[in-house]
């Protein structure tokens, strides 16, 4: 029986994907619901292994997706951090200065409304300024980099069981059941 | 204990307690806790984490907003009676649609939201969040469950395998 696909190169693209959607400035606003482009992203390399198989291959297993996912997390992690490293280099903190503008926005209209006092939303103004700056430093860039290694590959894997859910065979492989 | 028992209590825990530092977050703010913060920062590159999109808890907002809280909230409750509604054993898994009926109340408050039709409420968000993160664990559980269970047998194979090369060269 030949062998399975080789999963490196699906992992790869997928990786690209995921760390392109959460570097970019914009677009990784997806990650906000509950990073939802890692998800995809883990169930785009699953819809793209499955395209891979062809006819009297071993079966697709459940153990491919956590692979996958896993995989397509730890590149998608390097590639994002990577993306947003070249991005502040050649653009500046983007991202960082349209959050602070929607934030500073909000902050105002709180205080002119009476809700928040003045004094706080100076506070407010000063941590932003603050973690703006944290985040450009490289202790900043690192500390992102081992949070993503850990997140990202976490909600690739169910995104990747998600899409194994998804886009399975109506007629089910023989698999070995778990005991 | 059989193996998808102890991947299934190993996930558990691991899903309580990330539900668990998001209510420890404000806790431990409002304490005064440097803690808090660190746990803010994880959760910032999966949330937004606005105020007036978030629960509070002790005067201060939870790790993530309304929404992503009550999605991790509701997969918790499930997944903790998941094993009375559904044998761990059991590779079956609900039809597809079921999945997109889920996503649907909270495409619809988003939609009606970004089209100001009727802006969304942290209650509106809240409440479809829910749908969502209770029926995940029936698509989730069975590969994961097979999966683990496939790649822990695997990893004993090759350990068997292992030592039998050993016995034989010696």
């Amino acid at each position: 029986m030949p062998e399975k696909p080789n999963k490196l190169r699906v992992a790869l693209i997928s990786g690209a994907v995921i760390g392109a959607v959460s570097g970019i400035p914009g677009v990784s606003l997806i990650n906000c619901c509950c990073c939802a482009g890692v998800w995809l992203g883990g169930m785009l390399a699953m819809y793209l292994y499955k395209q891979q198989f062809t006819e009297g291959m071993q079966p697709l297993e459940s153990s491919d997706a956590l692979m996958l996912g896993l995989m397509s997390g730890v590149v998608g992690a390097f590639v994002s951090t990577i993306l947003s490293v070249l991005i502040l280099v050649v653009l500046g903190p983007v991202e960082a200065e349209f959050l602070r503008s929607l934030f500073e926005k909000a902050l105002e209209r709180l205080a002119e409304e009476g809700s928040v006092p003045a004094d706080m939303v100076e506070q407010f103004k000063d941590q932003l300024e603050q973690s703006i700056q944290d985040s450009a430093r490289i202790s900043g860039i690192l500390g992102n980099l081992f949070i993503t290694l850990i997140v990202y590959p976490i909600f690739s894997i169910l995104g990747a069981l998600l899409g194994y859910a998804v886009f399975r065979s109506k007629t089910p492989p023989q698999t070995t059941p778990a005991q | 204990m059989s193996t998808p028992k102890r991947i299934y209590l190993a996930f558990l825990f691991l899903v309580a307690s990330w539900c668990a530092g998001i209510l420890l977050a404000p806790l431990l703010k409002a304490f005064g806790l440097g803690a808090g913060s660190f746990l803010y920062s994880w959760y910032a590159p999966i949330c937004h984490q606005i105020d007036q999109r978030s629960l509070h808890l002790a005067g201060e907002k939870l790790g993530v907003c309304a929404r992503c809280s009550s999605i991790y909230g509701s997969f918790l409750l499930v997944l903790l009676i998941y094993p009375l509604v559904q044998r761990l054993s059991s590779p079956s898994l609900p039809k597809r649609w079921w999945l997109f009926v889920a996503v649907i109340p909270m495409l619809i408050d988003v939609s009606l939201n970004v089209t100001g039709i009727h802006p969304s409420t942290v209650t509106t968000r809240a409440v479809t969040g829910v749908f969502f993160g209770a029926i995940l664990p029936f698509y989730l559980m069975p590969p994961l469950l097979e999966g683990f269970s496939q790649a822990w047998h695997r990893l004993i194979l090759r350990g068997g395998l292992f030592y039998a090369r050993k016995a034989q060269q010696t």
